[in-house]
């Protein structure tokens, strides 16, 4: 539906497309092998090496300073973000291939849509405190909600509990959403409550979009685009090993030799951008040279800037805690469908103790697969941690999602 | 066996030549151990898929290595003309199938089962009343492991005459059924929905799988069937337990009632 040159917009490279037409960024088949060995590999290897903690690096490269790091990575804007959705949906609706009332934007997790949803100026329709309703407060509560004004939903996946009695207001929104009789807003729904959805009413049709997948050339744009943040800097990265150059992006004129990081990067993150921001983050590293406070003083004196990419198999990504049962799969397949839980929830919704629940998110926060919201106290994947849950759930035979 | 030329076949061999046989055999059997050790060791650190593939590879490694070693050990023995092979395996048929005829039997069914693989470690079958997984497939029989944790072994030769329920057939996908008898005289489209959300919300739930609730009047009441497939096979206990326990769960809170066979001879 929309491509790279029709969106026109940096900060949203590919557009919005059809979720149907998401595919993940194209993988060759040696590597896709190597990566199932690798799989393979670290299972059988769990029970003889010591259980995976906090990751650490494996280089000996000074990282980034956080003030470097804001510099050459930052957070993507919100704003810039919601205003490209927006130009985006009116840009489909103007083409005339996306006439409903409710758009409906299933994304992975980590994508930052729910975030710039809500800098838009429409209002915000927040979660009731007790999700556990019968139909008919579901269908009143539905009523007060959805009036003639324009709305956004930031996350559908916190309007519900997979409980018995949890269900019934996204029924309810579903039900009005397919008649078209729900208003006009903006849903935003993680790809993993989705799924689960669409299973339980397969002839469920409200024309959901999603982001486009990062493949490697958009990949490297909207890091560049990132780098540059508005200030007119350009970011120059090579790799650690061999020197090959990362950024700036390829262009026609280029002669120098350039790294296959940012198609591992676009792999492992199956073309989501949080992860994929986050890995890159992580993978920064300064000079071994420089003096941290002279250059970062310095650094903004220049219009171009320098820092390092460690190779992807030298970076210690946060892996799964291995263990026998289900218990562990259970509760992340959880924190993913809901995105995010608190401990009273999700005993709750898998129906494991409080005693054990605490038990394993001690485990998963030590290994760094999940964090703790400070406000919320509700428990979150962490981005770094996304690719080994998704691998290690799919392994097991839980539903995953389809992007 | 005079006719069969057998002993003018044995009369060569020397005792070096049943030395070499013997480590041959010997290590052939340490070979087979190993595998039959290792393999289901680190098929047990798998899941999914490759577990299944790594479990499948122990009989037919096994049958490589035998048929391999066969294939050395004649040769050392007897020279292979056609004389000498024709006495060797003559003598041989004679002797299983009068001396040995079923274990003969079970163990030529034991290559039928490596070729048609009605069955494969792995595997939840059922033969003869007796349920469990596939632990093992042995030259002459397959062992099987009730949801008791209880052994048991079957000889292949019961493949001939015995009918053979696959539960997975070689996959990770096992439907269960957790069945319920309700008082009659109630909502039954609603009491359907409702147990339909049961199996969605149950966590060991396959949800990309079909997803079933059938529905029978019986002179015992009506009849609820709650089919789903769970996460692995070997949760099956488990998920069938929390789909019950989940059923009953909304009974009591929709005020119907669950019956049982006691409770109607009362």
């Amino acid at each position: 539906m929309a491509t790279e040159n029709d969106s026109g917009q940096p900060c949203l490279p590919g557009g919005l497309i059809p979720l149907d037409q998401w595919s993940t960024p194209d993988v060759s088949v040696r590597k896709t092998l190597r990566a199932g060995f690798k799989d393979i590999l670290e299972q059988l290897r769990s029970g003889l090496t010591p259980e995976s903690e906090a990751f650490e690096s494996l280089d000996d490269l000074p990282s980034l300073s956080a003030k470097k790091l804001k510099r050459y990575a930052p957070e993507p804007d919100a704003s810039a973000f919601a205003s490209a959705i927006l130009e985006q949906l009116g840009a489909l609706r103007q083409q005339g291939v996306y006439n409903r009332g409710v758009s409906f934007i299933v994304v992975p997790p980590f994508s930052g849509v729910s975030e710039a949803l809500l800098t838009l100026p429409s209002r915000v329709i927040e979660p009731p405190d007790n999700l556990f309703m019968t139909e008919q407060d579901a269908d009143c509560w539905w009523d007060e909600q959805l009036g003639d004004d324009d709305w956004v939903v930031p996350e559908l996946a916190n309007f519900w509990l997979r409980h018995r009695s949890g269900l019934n207001l996204m029924k309810s929104f579903f039900a009005r959403v397919a008649l078209d009789s729900a208003g006009r807003g903006i849903v935003a729904c993680s790809s993993w409550c989705w799924q689960f959805w669409v299973r339980y009413w397969p002839e469920l049709h409200v024309g959901p979009l999603t982001l486009a997948p990062l493949d490697s050339e958009r990949l490297t744009g909207w890091l560049d685009f990132l780098a540059h943040g508005g200030t007119g800097w350009s970011l120059t990265a090579r790799m650690t090993n061999d020197g090959l150059y990362v950024l700036p992006p390829k262009t026609d004129e280029s002669k120098e030799k350039y790294s296959c990081f940012m198609q591992d990067l676009a792999n492992a993150a199956r073309g989501n951008r949080g992860v994929a921001h986050a890995i890159w983050r992580r993978a920064l590293r300064a000079k071994p040279e420089e003096d941290t406070e002279q250059d970062e003083n310095g650094a903004g004196a220049g219009k171009t800037a320098e820092c390092w990419v460690v190779p992807f198999d030298q970076l210690s990504l946060p892996g799964v805690p291995q263990s026998s049962g289900q218990q562990a799969g259970i509760v992340l397949h959880a924190l993913l469908l809901h995105s995010g839980l608190t401990i009273d929830a999700l005993e709750l919704v898998t129906g494991i103790t409080a005693r054990e629940l605490t038990m394993l998110l001690s485990r998963f926060l030590r290994a760094d697969v999940i964090v703790q919201d400070e406000n919320t106290q509700a428990y979150q994947l962490t981005p770094l941690g996304y690719p080994s849950v998704r691998k290690h759930l799919q392994a097991r035979g839980f539903s995953v999602d389809g992007c | 066996m005079e006719e069969l030329g057998l002993k003018g076949a044995l009369s060569t061999i020397t005792s070096d030549a049943i030395i070499e046989a013997v480590a041959v055999v010997a290590l052939a059997s340490l070979l087979i151990m190993a595998v039959q050790k290792l393999l289901p060791m680190l098929a047990q650190k798998l899941s999914g898929k490759p577990r299944l593939y790594l479990l499948a590879m122990v009989p037919l490694l096994r049958l490589v290595i035998i048929v391999l070693t066969i294939v050395m050990v004649v040769p050392i023995l007897v020279e292979p003309s056609f004389e000498n092979m024709l006495a060797i395996f003559g003598a041989l048929g004679l002797a299983l199938g009068f001396a040995f005829k079923d274990y003969a039997n079970s163990l030529i069914a034991g290559i039928v089962t490596l070729y048609e693989m009605p069955y494969r470690p792995g595997d939840w079958i059922e033969i003869n009343g007796q349920y469990g997984e596939v632990r093992a497939i042995g030259t002459r029989a397959a062992e099987i492991v009730t949801l008791d944790d209880t052994v048991i072994v079957i000889p292949h030769g019961l493949l001939w005459n015995n009918l053979l329920a696959n539960g997975n057939d070689g996959t990770d996908n096992l439907m269960c059924v957790a069945e319920l008898y309700l008082e009659p005289n109630h909502d039954v489209a609603r009491m359907r929905e409702l147990f339909r959300d049961v199996i969605y919300i149950c966590p060991l739930t396959k949800t990309y799988q079909p997803v079933v609730v059938a529905v029978q009047g019986t002179d015992m009441g009506m009849k609820y069937r709650l089919k789903a497939y769970p996460l692995t096979p070997g949760d099956q206990t488990r998920f069938i337990a929390d789909l019950t326990a989940r059923a009953a769960e909304v009974c009591a809170a929709e005020g119907v009632k669950m019956i049982s066979r006691p409770l109607l001879l009362q």
